[in-house]
């Protein structure tokens, strides 16, 4: 339940965060749309037409706001820009107040609520639900203020009530919808991640026990295909020959190596080692520390998920994946040369998305001959 | 830990949560309906006006009766629920439409805020069924509900029907939701990042990497003790306890059903058979036996000229029944045919040796062997005719081949049998 409050759909799921992207400038044009068509709807009643018009421009703003705090190179919207984008609305829709000064009619012509309500809609996959709901009442609050500004002292207490009520209702119907959205999509996505995640731990003795059998079958390997039958061989036979004293001062060199090269290795050999065979894409891994080891296993999986992208579909033809340590940073470089179907760099945003989700910070730099992508993460 | 929504449920989880967000704004609109209706009730019996009290009363019982509805719904998303809910809505607006076409209201047209509360709440509240073709389907029904009703209502209440503004931009607010929703997961992009899948297989990677260390370790420990005594041994005769070493050490790593206790017999037996080889020197009544036990092997390799060095104590053989015996027998057969046309080589061995309860044979040749996991498909199907056959007799097939190095398969049956 904490976890809820806390998360945004962005955070608990940054794909579903990509995906959501487009939503926010579509949001915010219908938002600008709206206001630019109710102002024409009351034009008679525009005392000031350039507060009219600062009115228009500063939806606009607002929504230039939220489209560019929602791109995911800019990723995670922080509360801030929650704010920023709210305040900037909550500015349009007092300078349409102003510009209707005297002459409003209420309920009428008003785009502040809608306005205001499409924008915090729009930016629902980024925020938690709890700052959506707070953006939404505060804003309904001003609102409030203002409609019964605009009322003057024609009306009683009573449709006072009704007034502020079916003014705020764009605002707080919208708000609630996003908060709605929020709270649902980030419980959906949790309860999965719960679910998998105990999933995976009841079925890991079963993928261990698989994973045994497979190891005896492969890897114990080619190595193990050599030596016991060799010294089943022995066992057997009547003589050790010279030819056999030979062969085991081999394979005793070429166990010693296999451990060694074992207890040096890390996942990240294995993960470069199944995609050369299965692809057929050279990765190379430069990490003579085994700081791949460090990672945390959803920073393992992000940095799987990329090296598994570049290597399918043509998109590379050698990967490269070198860790190196810079004050107190780990650092990752995946380098690939690019292959008949290239990677672009906006193919690569989701994975610097997904890498600033799991504390990793990420950039990219994307040429002709070259696919670079960094990872930079804390070394406790 | 896995990351996000795997691409599977995106779809369901989506269109729950846009569902979920439609409800809040829906139950938003009634709750804001009832405190204007409340509001005006209230006034309107401070002011001692009964008629307009009592409508203002009766709208606020359908808006309360259509609010308990839609929080049922939220509930329960049933397509029942949901066409229950969509006609109660439709009486609902229906309704509200008549009461506030009253004269007292100076309500003339549908297109008033009063009405659209109801109708809101009848658009945003979706329906049951996932995807956004069914929920852009139960939007539209709604709203031609929500809108039929209206006109009704002035029909009946003697006002102008006017499509109502604030359902219809809500209607194409909702309209513009599903559709993206739906036309932004065609692009695919969880599949295409993988990240379920990246997050599996890093748990596997790590598990594998683990096991393949620890497995490493234990034929490092267990083998090369060994290796370095053979090493340093130099050529001669082997020495028993090294003997008896490797066979305690290679029943550990490989389970007691492989290679057991071959070193029991006090002497190796070759039987020749291949034309042409000069008779063995030496026979044993153990040798006798297999003559007996494994006669289509031994012609088998007699017909395709391959020499079979025979070892171990063959008298258990004697152990099983017939039919499992012959079972044995035509498996030992298909290997070592199996060795005289692909392995290259003109000799075999096969080994003999009694289990707790077992009865092994190995059949070894130092060939040009062949990848396991690239076998050509004639070979799968001898492979498959030698496996069938002893797991039919309830034994196992282990097969270890390495390409330039040979090949060993270790047939194990239970004693006895048929």
């Amino acid at each position: 339940m904490m976890l809820r409050i806390r998360l945004t759909q962005q955070e608990a799921d940054p794909i579903g965060g990509i995906a959501a992207a487009p939503i926010v400038p579509i949001g915010s044009a219908l938002a600008v749309a709206a206001s630019i068509g109710l102002t024409f709807v009351h034009r008679s009643e525009v005392s000031s037409t350039l507060a009219a018009l600062l009115g228009i421009l500063l939806v606009a703003a607002a929504g230039v706001v939220a489209s560019v705090s929602a791109l995911p190179s800019r990723a995670p919207f922080t509360a801030e820009r929650l704010w920023l984008v709210v305040s900037v609305a909550v500015g349009a829709a007092i300078t349409e107040y102003v510009s209707t000064l005297g002459a409003d009619r209420p309920l009428v012509g008003d785009y502040g609520p809608l306005v205001i309500g499409i924008l915090i809609l729009a930016v629902a996959p980024f925020c938690t639900w709890m700052s959506l709901l707070t953006a939404g009442m505060l804003a309904a609050a001003v609102l409030a203020i203002l409609a019964v500004g605009a009322a003057g002292g024609r009306l009683s207490g009573d449709s006072l009530v009704a007034l502020v009520a079916l003014d705020t209702l764009p605002v707080l119907a919208l708000s609630a919808a996003a908060a709605g959205y929020s709270y649902a999509i980030v419980g959906e996505t949790l309860a999965w991640q719960r679910e998998a995640n105990s999933a995976a731990l009841a079925r890991d003795a079963e993928m261990r026990a698989g994973i045994a059998r497979s190891v005896q079958q492969s890897r114990v390997s080619v190595l193990g295909r050599e030596v016991l039958p060799f010294l089943a061989g022995i066992m057997t036979a009547d003589r050790i020959t010279v030819a056999d004293a030979d062969r085991a001062r081999e394979l005793a060199e070429a166990l010693r190596r296999a451990l060694k090269e074992g207890i040096e290795s890390t996942w990240l050999d294995d993960l470069a080692g199944s995609i050369a065979g299965v692809r057929g894409v050279a990765v190379r891994v430069d990490d003579p520390g085994g700081a791949a080891r460090d990672l945390r296993a959803d920073q393992r999986s992000t940095l799987t998920a990329l090296v598994s992208w570049l290597s399918t579909s043509g998109r590379s033809s050698a990967i490269t994946a070198s860790f190196r340590a810079r004050d107190h940073e780990g650092v990752v470089t995946v380098s690939a040369t690019p292959a008949q179907q290239a990677p672009v760099r906006r193919d690569l945003e989701r994975f610097v998305v997904v890498a600033r989700s799991v504390g990793m910070r990420a950039d990219t730099s994307v040429s002709r001959d070259n696919v670079l992508v960094e990872f930079r993460y804390d070394l406790e | 830990m896995n990351l996000g929504l795997p691409e599977h449920l995106a779809r369901e989880s989506m269109s729950r949560a846009l569902a979920y967000a439609g409800q809040c704004a829906a139950l938003v609109c009634l709750a804001i309906g009832m405190i204007v209706a409340g509001d005006a009730a209230l006034a309107a019996g401070d002011a001692a006006l009964p008629g307009a009290s009592r409508d203002d009363l009766a709208a606020l019982v359908l808006l309360g009766v259509q609010a308990i509805l839609l929080l049922l719904l939220a509930r329960h998303t049933t397509v029942t629920l949901t066409v229950v809910y969509l006609l109660a809505g439709a009486a609902v607006v229906f309704g509200v439409t008549i009461l506030a076409m009253t004269p007292d209201n100076g309500v003339d047209s549908t297109n008033t805020t009063v009405i659209a509360l109801p109708q809101l709440a009848l658009v945003l509240a979706g329906g049951a069924g996932t995807g956004s073709l069914i929920a852009l389907a139960w939007v539209v029904l709604a709203y031609g509900l929500a809108e039929a009703a209206a006109f009704l209502g002035a029909a009946v209440g003697g006002g102008t029907w006017v499509p109502n503004a604030a359902t219809a931009a809500a209607f194409g607010l909702l309209v513009v939701v599903r559709v993206f929703d739906g036309v932004s997961r065609r692009a695919d992009t969880r599949r295409e990042t993988g990240l379920h899948r990246a997050s599996q297989q890093t748990r596997e990677l790590a598990l594998r990497h683990d096991y393949e260390l620890r497995a490493t370790a234990r034929l490092h420990d267990t083998a090369l003790s060994h290796l370095v005594a053979i090493a340093a041994a130099g050529s001669g005769p082997i020495d028993e306890r090294l003997r008896s070493g490797i066979r305690q050490d290679l029943g550990l790593i490989v389970g007691r059903d492989w290679a057991i206790d071959h070193g029991d017999t006090s002497a190796d037996h070759d039987v020749r058979g291949a034309p042409g080889s000069s008779a063995p020197a030496r026979r044993s009544p153990s040798v006798q036996a297999t003559r007996t036990v494994l006669p289509e092997a031994i012609d088998a390799a007699h017909n395709a000229g391959l020499a079979v060095r025979l070892t171990g104590d063959a008298r258990v053989l004697a152990s099983l029944g017939p039919s499992r015996a012959a079972a044995l027998d035509s498996a030992v057969a298909q290997c070592l045919v199996n060795v005289a046309r692909h392995a290259g080589v003109h000799e075999a061995e096969v080994a003999i040796g009694p289990g707790h309860g077992d009865v092994t044979v190995v059949v070894i040749d130092s060939g040009l062997g062949f990848d396991l996991d690239a076998v050509p498909d004639d070979r799968i199907g001898l492979r498959t005719s030698i496996r069938a056959r002893i797991e039919q007799e309830g034994g196992t097939v282990r097969i270890w081949s390495s390409p330039g190095v040979g090949t060993t398969v270790v047939l194990t049956v239970p004693e006895g049998g048929a």
